[in-house]
């Protein structure tokens, strides 16, 4: 719809006989008109599918509200209520640990793999196509997959384990309480490690190979090598994937609804975990959901508005 | 000296391709047991007789999931979602990518940084809203919501993809075709989308695969069978907590493959646009 507006402005005509001062200011005119229009369409999806739901988050924690019905004003009862429950504050515990965790242990296991695949190697190529898969893959699938390998009778785990007499009884990786979390977090890192490798990897080869030389004519160990060049010349790229994965990870509700659904009693409950659970679980409360989310944007904020910032400028331009 | 540095490298090399091994195992297992477990009897999969490698394979879980669940209709409706929004966002984000990127009037950094503020802002903050929104609008059973929902992520990520790859399109070119009487919108299809091609390639696959791939809204927004996905469809059908394996992994491995063959077909490309944008983490 737009550019058919566009392509008939009467371009030849309007040239003729305006003087240069004016001729300028039309070609601002047209830039400007064209730009409001160009971005319409996209102002139109950020204010109403993501700005104006997120100020209904925000009214909707004032209310006592159930889908369809008009929302009740009940001022800050809402976050009182959440304050007060022993399950909110153990799913913010909760929280903190699975993105902790979850985040330290793919950053690891993405560096290794990084500095793995940037040696030279026979089929390294193929490998590394091999090793990114899990991250292509439907969230939902690897959880569902995963469900079944950690399944108490037949699941491939408890099969070999048994297989191996290393256990008599089999165990209950999702329902034992003191398992679970760790069950759902080895997940977590199976699924997200190839994205930190693939960063860092991509990191590694934009170092140029004449800082490792010149370190190798000076006597530089490869420990050192690590510590003086690879490490610094990394830094902007951790704290960005850090930061990505830790706003993703938290806010991430695929792998906790599917293998234990919070359970067993709020051990594996996180965040958006719960929220789903008291909007959306048989009360209905949309209100008390909404105010879980919005209680943890505050942390969320910082990182996303330094990320925005950081990738505007990688961006190049503004 | 250079001998104790090529003893190093070498220790090091050795224990790159263990950890090279280690890591292949940890990601190629639950594939392996995933496609076991579709092509195996039951009688292989659950109780004494189960086993590690299929002795007998069969494809008759994959014809149970054809025959007794409507699984070509969640195909179906995947792929019109995945399609659907894909187009839309496409569009939109080519034009609002370019805006951004060539043209100059007030309010322009501001949109930008509010476009990429979007694209960060989780969806599990916005679900429950939204839900909310979509039931009052009708939308909430329906394809068409499902469409709408996902520009909300796939329009900002596009947008700032894009807006990166055409400012890197030499402005000279456009002056020039400029010049010779191409307006804006005729340099913007012949100059300037011919060049960035790859950057189209990627911001497709994304758009794809994640729409393809989304879950929470599909899952909150959906209630009859007639609009759900691949990625909700088979786990409601299995009612619940009653799994059944054999027919369930069958779905999964045909769910996971277009996705799957995408991103090895587009990789290179993928790769690139990931590292400098993100998405999954």
């Amino acid at each position: 719809m737009a550019t058919s507006t566009t392509v008939s402005l009467p371009l030849p005509s309007s040239r003729r006989g305006l003087g240069w001062g004016d001729k300028v200011q039309r070609v601002l005119m047209r830039d400007r008109t064209l730009g409001y229009l160009f971005l319409f369409p996209a102002l139109l999806v950020i204010v109403g599918l993501v700005a104006y739901p997120f100020a209904s988050a925000i009214v909707m924690t004032f209310q006592a509200k159930t889908a369809g019905a008009p929302g009740r004003f009940i001022g800050l009862d809402n976050y009182r209520e959440l304050l007060g429950s022993e399950q909110f504050l153990r799913t913010v515990f909760n929280t903190v640990v699975y993105t902790a965790v979850g985040v330290g242990v793919k950053f690891v296991l993405g560096l290794s793999m990084a500095l793995v695949l940037n040696q030279e190697r026979f089929c390294n190529n193929l490998f590394r196509s091999f090793l990114l898969i899990p991250w292509a893959i439907p969230t939902v699938m690897s959880a569902l997959n995963w469900r079944w390998i950690f399944d108490d009778a037949s699941g491939l785990i408890n099969n070999i384990l048994v297989r191996l007499s290393l256990i008599d009884e089999t165990i209950s990786w999702l329902s034992d309480p003191n398992l679970a979390m760790l069950s759902v977090i080895v997940v977590v890192v199976w699924q997200g490690t190839p994205f930190f490798t693939m960063s860092f990897l991509a990191g590694l080869q934009a170092i140029p190979k004449e800082l490792y030389e010149a370190a190798e004519i000076d006597g530089a160990s490869v420990l050192q090598q690590f510590t003086n060049i690879t490490l610094p010349r990394l830094r902007p790229i951790f704290i960005s994937a850090v930061m990505l994965s830790a706003i993703l990870t938290s806010a991430g509700i695929q792998f906790v609804l599917v293998l234990t659904n919070g359970g067993p009693s709020d051990r594996t409950m996180i965040f958006p975990v719960l929220a789903y659970h008291l909007a959306l679980g048989g009360a209905q409360r949309l209100g008390m959901g909404a105010a879980v989310s919005l209680v943890f944007f505050p942390i969320l904020v910082v990182f996303i508005i330094f990320l925005t910032r950081r990738m505007l400028r990688e961006k190049g331009g503004d | 000296m250079a001998m104790r540095m090529t003893a190093q490298r070498r220790v090091f090399q050795g224990l790159g391709n263990g950890a090279l091994l280690l890591m292949f195992l940890w990601t190629a297992i639950p594939f392996y047991w995933m496609i076991a477990t579709s092509l195996k009897h039951d009688k292989e999969i659950y109780g004494y007789e189960a086993t590690l490698i299929p002795a007998r394979p069969t494809l008759d879980n994959y014809a149970t999931v054809f025959r007794e669940t409507p699984y070509l209709l969640f195909l179906r409706n995947s792929l019109a979602v995945a399609a659907g929004s894909t187009f839309l966002s496409m569009v939109i984000a080519v034009l609002g990518a370019y805006a951004i990127a060539r043209l100059s009037f007030p309010g322009r950094a501001l949109l930008a940084r509010g476009l990429v503020f979007t694209y960060l802002v989780p969806t599990s903050l916005l679900f429950i809203p939204m839900f909310a929104m979509m039931s009052v609008l009708r939308l909430t059973d329906s394809l068409h919501g499902l469409i709408i929902a996902y520009l909300g992520f796939d329009v900002p990520f596009c947008t700032w993809l894009l807006m990166g790859y055409f400012r890197s399109v030499p402005v000279e070119l456009e002056e020039a075709a400029r010049v010779d009487g191409c307006n804006r919108v005729s340099a913007l299809v012949r100059i300037v989308l011919p060049m960035s091609l790859p950057a189209l390639v990627v911001v497709t696959f994304f758009s794809f695969t994640h729409a393809w791939n989304e879950f929470l809204y599909a899952h909150v927004f959906t209630s009859t069978t007639s609009a759900r996905t691949v990625t909700t469809g088979l786990v409601n059908f299995m009612s619940q907590d009653v799994f059944f394996w054999g027919p369930l992994m069958a779905s999964t491995v045909m769910s996971a493959l277009p996705p799957v063959l995408m991103f090895l077909v587009f990789q290179r490309w993928v790769v690139k646009g990931l590292t400098l944008g993100g998405v999954k983490g």
